[in-house]
């Protein structure tokens, strides 16, 4: 019974981690796909909408969760500008590296992080909400349970708003005209354009997005978790080995990427060792790219074409 | 022309550099810290406490009547970092003294370029065990150092909680491996059953796993060595599983700040930290400088801030008492040292296979009503202790 108890307790932390890293992976996907870009500052914009979530909770008292609302349109707009200002001229600039973009990504990280210790000091910060540490507990609904069970409640709200904006989004990618081009554009950049998709414009609202869904993530972890200035790099991390997981660029590939990996860690850390869970995230990355070079999306297209 | 030129640079060059540290009437020091990075938060600490104490030196008339400078260089609790500004300060500044720096990775790679270099330098708050005991005869350290973090902390299970068994729960760093290792000895000679030792990287998001393993185990009690987040989100998911064990404790670091009270909120109440320093502990300016420090900074200082005011003053007596300020007579002026600071006593030992450390009491402080209150040896208390601890579901 003990062993039960310990593998559903594994599952149900793993199960919800794995949902919010898929969100933090969603928006690197997204971006991935229509501008084949990794964003290294992926981890370092959630750390600036956690700053904003964490200010607006100091001084006005509002809720993390709420701040979704402010942090998502001003990291929109934010992205907007850095795609327009920053991403497209570098694009055209000519060089013998490839990817003058990742390495742009890479200095916009430092630049943030540093900024981040310069304005707010490296000190460590959370949000000590009321419910930080409230949870349903089994066996006060089951009085004769055989065994006790948990779920934390902060750790589930914030899996169930993750949930719903993922679904959100694929309305939005699969109803809305937007959503259309943006998806068209990944699938064949030449073909959208040539169709009389506004290539650019789709890039500039892309990256806007994918920096919504992280600033939403940042919003659901902090409650659940802290803030300070380096604490980007830990989330590009996951976010790209989840990218890597879920086959590059691809959002369906990214959710079940992200809870392959939650689970895991999750499982690693009970049955082998948290001191582990790094190794285990790195060879699971070395193994997708080995094994399934294009990932969980390249399995789900195979069964696609299959039928 | 262009040789002039060079010549002409290089002079340049030295009259630029010549000065050095002991120029005019002021003396500059350079101390390596973490003020970036993921110890920033202690470099911080640190570095102001410094600061009060170099305000307080100097308004004094200084150390043999030169003002002192201190520069502090970010080693971003980097060992590689620390390294090089150390070996800037000794090869470039002519520094004859070395202290400072934070982490236990970053105190060994600096203590390895003093003892290569033949600079004394002093640990001040890296507590690995084996920093001292490589027989190096230029290092010192000030702090107790792990195995002795505890020493207070096991006295009050021993007469107190008499435990079974324990779970140990500890960061993979150098600092949390040897806190477990030492732990591990500890609770073999009081007959106390090892359940669960198990590391876990430092800023991990999601504990319950290896929680939900302390918890199928039921240890008496469960003792974590973290740095501060760690610490508090480690309750609070403790909290989360209603893990019931007679006693929590924490080995220093993490537990024994303010923020691990105001992170993990009531999850934090009745827990207990071993800790070096308290500031309601009854050494001479211990209340004066954590009192100062928190008109200026709004919290009561960390022991980590206590070691690095204390430190300044340590060095202090030294540059005074030694012959000459050449490294060898610093050197012996550190071997006699023997005085009383705010953070405690402190005389540099050779002992128990430790050369050049300071032995000192260790306390036991324990989360009551929100605050911290030292609880342990009963002489320096300043509260009575709660236990036994009330299981989570009868608390409020």
């Amino acid at each position: 019974m003990a062993q039960l108890e310990l593998f559903l307790q594994t599952l149900i932390s793993g199960f919800l981690l794995g949902g919010l890293y898929a969100l933090i992976a969603l928006g690197m996907a997204l971006i991935m796909g229509v501008m084949r870009v990794i964003n290294l500052a992926h981890g370092d914009f959630m750390m600036i909408a956690m700053y904003i979530a964490y200010w607006l909770f100091t001084f006005f008292g509002l809720d993390p969760y709420l701040s979704v609302f402010v942090a998502a349109p001003a990291l929109f707009l934010f992205g907007l500008a850095i795609q327009k200002y920053l991403l497209t001229p570098v694009m055209k600039v000519e060089s013998i590296l490839p990817h003058n973009q990742v390495i742009l990504t890479v200095g916009l990280a430092m630049i943030f992080s540093n900024l981040a210790t310069v304005l707010f000091t490296g000190n460590y910060r959370s949000t000590p909400v009321s419910y930080a540490s409230s949870s349903w507990y089994l066996t006060d609904y089951w009085q004769n349970s055989p065994i006790e069970l948990s779920l934390s409640m902060p750790w589930t709200f914030s899996f169930v708003i993750a949930v719903m904006i993922t679904i959100a989004l694929w309305m939005f990618l699969t109803k809305t005209d937007t959503g259309k081009s943006i998806r068209a554009t990944a699938q064949d950049f030449d073909a959208a354009l040539l169709m009389g998709v506004n290539v650019n414009w789709v890039r500039m609202v892309t990256f806007g997005i994918g920096l919504v869904l992280v600033a939403a993530a940042g919003c659901l972890f902090i409650p659940i978790y802290y803030l300070y200035p380096a604490l980007g790099k830990q989330f590009t991390n996951v976010g790209f080995v989840i990218t890597v997981i879920g086959g590059m660029g691809s959002t369906e590939g990214a959710i079940i990427g992200g809870l392959i990996l939650g689970i895991f860690e999750s499982m690693t850390a009970t049955y082998i060792g948290m001191g582990w869970a790094p190794v285990g995230r790195f060879s699971i990355f070395v193994v997708a790219l080995i094994f399934i070079p294009g990932g969980v999306a390249s399995l789900l297209r195979r069964k696609r074409l299959g039928k | 022309m262009r040789r002039f030129l060079a010549v002409g640079l290089c002079l340049l060059m030295a009259w630029f550099f010549a000065p050095g540290v002991f120029a005019q009437d002021v003396l500059k020091l350079g101390i390596p810290l973490p003020l970036t990075g993921t110890n920033a938060k202690f470099g911080e600490i640190e570095k102001k406490s410094y600061e009060i104490a170099m305000e307080e030196i100097n308004a004094k008339g200084g150390i043999k009547g030169k003002k002192v400078v201190l520069e502090f260089e970010d080693s971003q609790g980097k060992p590689e970092i620390s390294r090089s500004i150390v070996e800037k300060l000794i090869d470039v500044k002519k520094q004859p003294v070395i202290f400072g720096e934070y982490s236990s990775s970053s105190s060994k790679a600096v203590a390895a370029v003093a003892e290569e270099r033949k600079i004394p330098y002093m640990v001040v708050t890296g507590a690995t065990d084996d920093i001292t005991q490589q027989k190096y005869k230029y290092v010192f350290r000030m702090n107790p150092t792990n195995a002795y973090y505890a020493v207070g902390f096991i006295s009050f299970l021993k007469e107190v909680v008499k435990p079974k068994s324990i779970a140990i729960l500890y960061e993979s760093s150098d600092f949390g491996t040897s806190g477990a290792e030492d732990m591990v000895n500890q609770a073999k000679k009081i007959g106390m059953q090892v359940l669960v030792k198990e590391q876990y990287e430092k800023g991990a998001v999601d504990f319950k796993p290896i929680l939900s393993k302390v918890k199928a185990a039921k240890p008496d009690v469960i003792y974590m060595v973290s740095y501060v987040m760690d610490a508090a989100l480690l309750m609070r998911q403790i909290k989360e599983l209603r893990i019931d064990a007679s006693l929590y404790a924490g080995g220093a670091a993490g537990f024994a700040i303010p923020e691990f009270i105001q992170n993990a909120k009531e999850a934090s109440e009745l827990v207990m930290t071993a800790t070096l320093w308290s500031p309601q502990v009854a050494y001479p300016g211990a209340k004066e400088y954590a009192e100062k420090y928190k008109k200026l900074y709004k919290d009561y200082p960390s022991y980590h801030g206590a070691e690095a005011y204390s430190a300044l003053y340590i060095v202090k007596d030294l540059l005074e008492r030694a012959k000459t300020w050449k490294p060898d007579d610093i050197r012996a002026a550190f071997k006699t040292t023997n005085m009383v600071t705010a953070f405690g006593p402190v005389k540099f030992e050779d002992k128990d296979g430790y050369t050049n450390q300071n032995f000192m009491d260790t306390l036991v402080m324990q989360v009551i009503k929100g605050k911290h209150e030292t609880i342990w040896p009963a002489k320096y208390a300043s509260a009575k202790y709660v236990y036994p601890i009330p299981k989570w579901r009868d608390r409020k």
